[in-house]
């Protein structure tokens, strides 16, 4: 089954063009990953699905399990089971984790007319994500990222995750800033959480090494706005091995640009 | 409840309610039109006051218009007096009849509850606190209703008295004028925090003498909207050496509302290791809202800690976002962030009940303002 369907997407901030005609798709039960040069777009790509204001979409569309994506509010897609992993997740003084979290998963648990969870049935959740990610539950009491190292700070994207169990994850660069023990944590976490047959993820990375611990089925290569080469898990080993420049001419040219 | 705008009559002749002259520094963010306006506010109904005491032990005093009703009130250890006048420009009209919490030392008083009802007009009330050497004592006060209601309240507090007092002003019309005269003995605390939270203009004026040793929290929040203006201007001297102060006020201001902070320290020459921290901060909910910050440091002592900020911004739009993409509304997530903003004034009301009803106001300003 067909999940999300990107169709020649455009999409500009402050005027200038950074999508220019991306068009992608991910079955249920796929995990795709998106390398590609910086500047490319990768990051962009995360933000227009999420709907952060100040990205314009000018032309092409975004269809989410049938639903035009872009008709949605930001907090509408996410109870829609989008979920956005931040590659510089914001540090919210004053809020607790718990506070935040609990806000978050019973707002989207009552725009799907479930009952929202209470305060004990929340902790209990809370404690047991973050115990699957190695995270000290105490962290849970804290300001939301505030004082979180570069890793506490992905690890907490995970028990996010793992708490609203989203049915599609967009995780930007949520290797970076990983040590190797952590990565491995983050990776058996995106496994578990999403590798099922009715989700799908969208994996936007530099490297290889995350795709060691979790498998793509697809890899896409972003440059200048467009997917300019796909395949499966191999190329993102020849492109570990040879760059972005040895992709051929398209990539060259839009690496090049 | 909001209020008809027929119900607002300019006084034609304002100069006989003598007010001091917004030319002055010290009353130059003073909103003397609106409180003249509110002194002639048109008589309401009375609002309901038994909402307004929290579930306490202790005394219940219900002012109507700045008079006592007997019937609905608990004196317990309150006692009615005579007050003679201050010379402060405001405070000097509310002196005759008025309460006085007196304590022995030693002793420690339930909490004492002050519910304010005014229904048009002008009200002026004068109040006394005195705590002989080591009495404790805690008083809460609410304002309702609307018109304009000035206090004056004289604070004594003996060799390591400790006052914690909560003020919330929720009229929702009118206006509200506070005078706070404070001397703290050696080792006293006075922890004093203010919320406005109605929609009645309002000024905040205090004036806290610190003794040795002593420690003086005067601070809070102002919340404002539509046209409201509301300002607190509050003087801590540091009179003796070893005292410790903290002026912490938070300011949110929407639509074209105009908050004003102005918080000074005062440190004489030979109070020497005073630690004093002054914290002003604003947040703008819309760009068409005013926040006015005026902190004052007069430091004659060399010795002294003074920490000081003052700011003025936006919530973070970043923030917003990750909060929405999580699944929170905009709305509530503005509220969450704004009510973070406005916790650690909050946060110093020792009382869990108190500050509990206090963030519920808070609370519910939020959700009509957002």
């Amino acid at each position: 089954m067909t999940m999300l369907v990107i169709e020649n997407l455009h999409a500009e901030i402050d005027g200038k063009p950074i999508l220019k005609g991306l068009s992608l798709e991910v079955n249920a039960g796929e995990i795709h990953a998106i390398m590609g040069p910086n500047g490319a777009g990768k990051s962009t790509l995360g933000y227009v699905l999420g709907g952060r204001p100040g990205y314009e979409v000018t032309d092409g569309s975004i269809t989410f399990d049938g639903q035009d994506l872009l008709e949605l509010e930001p907090h509408e897609r996410a109870a829609a089971g989008l979920f956005l992993g931040f590659q510089y997740p914001v540090e919210i003084p004053g809020v607790s984790n718990v506070q935040f979290l609990r806000e978050a998963l019973n707002a989207q648990r009552g725009s799907r007319d479930e009952k929202p969870l209470s305060g004990g049935e929340f902790l209990k959740l809370a404690r047991e994500e973050a115990k699957k990610l190695d995270m000290d539950a105490e962290m849970l009491k804290r300001p939301v990222n505030v004082g979180f190292s570069g890793g506490e700070k992905k690890r907490n994207e995970m028990v996010q995750m793992g708490i609203v169990d989203p049915k599609f994850a967009i995780l930007d660069e949520t290797d970076s800033g990983l040590d190797i023990d952590a990565l491995r944590i983050v990776g058996d976490g995106i496994n578990r959480i999403m590798r099922k047959p009715d989700k799908a993820v969208l994996l936007i990375t530099h490297y290889q090494r995350l795709l060691d611990y979790v498998q793509p089925d697809r890899v896409h290569v972003l440059a200048d706005g467009r997917i300019v080469r796909s395949g499966g898990p191999e190329l993102a080993l020849e492109l570990e091995r040879e760059g972005y420049g040895a992709l051929g001419a398209g990539v060259e040219a839009a690496v090049g640009a | 409840m909001a209020l008809s705008a027929q119900a607002w009559r300019r006084p034609s002749v304002p100069e006989l309610l003598d007010l001091p002259s917004t030319r002055a520094e010290a009353w130059r963010w003073a909103d003397m039109g609106a409180l003249s306006a509110a002194a002639a506010l048109a008589p309401i109904a009375r609002a309901e006051h038994e909402e307004h005491f929290l579930d306490l032990p202790g005394a219940r005093l219900l002012f109507v218009n700045g008079v006592l009703d007997e019937v609905h009130s608990v004196l317990d250890r309150v006692t009615l007096i005579e007050h003679v006048a201050g010379d402060h420009a405001l405070g000097r009209h509310a002196q005759g009849t008025g309460w006085s919490l007196r304590l022995d030392t030693d002793a420690a008083a339930d909490p004492v509850q002050v519910v304010h009802v005014a229904t048009g007009g002008e009200n002026h009330l004068p109040a006394e606190i005195v705590l002989a050497d080591d009495a404790v004592a805690t008083v809460v006060e609410t304002f309702v209703g609307a018109g304009w209601s000035n206090r004056a309240t004289r604070i004594a507090l003996g060799r390591s008295a400790r006052l914690q007092r909560s003020v919330r002003l929720l009229q929702a019309g009118g206006f509200v004028s506070l005078r706070e005269e404070a001397e703290l003995g050696s080792g006293a605390s006075l922890v004093s925090v203010f919320l406005g939270a109605g929609q009645a203009g309002s000024r905040i004026d205090g004036q806290v003498v610190v003794g040795e040793g002593g420690y003086a929290e005067m601070g809070g929040a102002l919340l404002t909207a539509g046209q409201q203006r509301q300002e607190c201007a509050v003087r801590v001297r540091h009179a003796e050496p070893n005292g410790q102060s903290h002026q912490l006020w938070r300011a949110v201001a929407a639509d074209t509302s105009v908050a004003s902070l102005a918080a000074a320290v005062e440190v004489a020459r030979h109070a020497q290791k005073t630690d004093g921290e002054q914290s002003l901060r604003g947040l703008l909910l819309q760009r068409t809202a005013t926040v006015n910050l005026k902190p004052e440091l007069e430091i004659f002592a060399d010795d002294v800690k003074c920490a000081h900020g003052a700011t003025v911004g936006e919530l973070d739009t970043r923030a917003l976002f990750y909060m929405q993409s999580r699944g929170i509304p905009k709305p509530r997530a503005q509220a969450i962030l704004t009510r973070a903003f406005v916790a650690d004034a909050l946060d110093r009301i020792a009382s869990e009940p108190v500050r509990e009803a206090f963030a519920a106001d808070a609370d519910a300003w939020l959700d009509g303002a957002l």
